[in-house]
């Protein structure tokens, strides 16, 4: 999919300065082809297969996208990260609009990193968990605690009793170790 | 007088990236972005990292729900 995406870009470089005034109807109805399934794909992973709601996402993070047309750098590879980046904020404010309750601390656990399932074992899957655990304990923490368990960095910080800052330095440290190594073994480019 | 921006600003890309920044932050860090190089190619870096952790995610989710 990512291969995918880079041979596209270029033809979204060319969507960007002119005055058309068909550009905003041809802009979203190519957003759609292009973004819409693979996104939809990434977003149903995060609603827990709720189509529903993975559909409505997609729709937002694309209008949002059309919305900011003037200013988003139709960059390779940069539109596609700022569309997830764009979907994972709405299912997170999604998914707290829809909680009924606070959300409680979870009781430590010792490996929130699932082997995969042996019927559902992708390489990709394989790989990236044996990263995780090859990263450093805080390295490998801060990712759970932030992305793995669709926390915030402040909320990340406040159950690791760490500041802020301290833990986006360590995301950044922590994903471009992780880059590096899913990178050396071929899932990453 | 040219402020040298602190290293940890450049550090937000990840949690950019990942969709994690607060809310209160991204517009800050999206201002950094358009004229930061060294962050535009970092996002771009990360930028297929979250689908792959999603794959460990969504593993780890349906063994425990």
């Amino acid at each position: 999919m990512w291969l995918v995406r880079r041979q596209l870009d270029t033809r979204f470089e060319r969507l960007d300065p002119d005055d058309d005034p068909d550009r905003d109807d041809r802009l979203i109805r190519e957003l759609y082809q292009e973004f819409g399934g693979p996104l939809l794909r990434q977003v149903r992973q995060t609603t827990g297969n709720d189509l529903q709601w993975a559909e409505d996402v997609v729709q937002e993070t694309l209008l949002r996208a059309w919305r900011n047309a003037a200013k988003l750098t139709w960059e390779r590879g940069l539109l596609w990260a700022w569309l997830l980046t764009v979907s994972r904020r709405i299912v997170i404010d999604g998914r707290r609009r829809r909680s009924v309750r606070p959300r409680e601390v979870e009781p430590p656990e010792a490996d929130s990193i699932a082997v995969p399932d042996a019927a559902d074992r992708t390489l990709a899957a394989i790989v990236v968990a044996d990263a995780l655990r090859g990263l450093s304990p805080d390295h490998r923490e801060v990712i759970e605690q932030t992305y793995l368990r669709d926390r915030t960095v402040s909320e990340a910080a406040e159950i690791l009793g760490i500041p802020p800052g301290t833990v986006k330095s360590r995301l950044y440290y922590a994903m471009r170790a992780l880059r590096g190594v899913l990178k050396e073994r071929g899932v990453a480019s | 007088m040219f402020a040298e921006i602190p290293e940890s600003l450049h550090h937000d890309v990840a949690a950019y990236a990942l969709g994690v920044l607060d809310p209160e932050d991204i517009q800050g860090f999206e201002l950094h972005l358009a004229s930061c190089e060294r962050c535009k190619i970092e996002l771009d870096e990360f930028g297929e990292l979250p689908g792959l952790l999603d794959e460990v995610k969504s593993a780890s989710q349906r063994v425990r729900p």
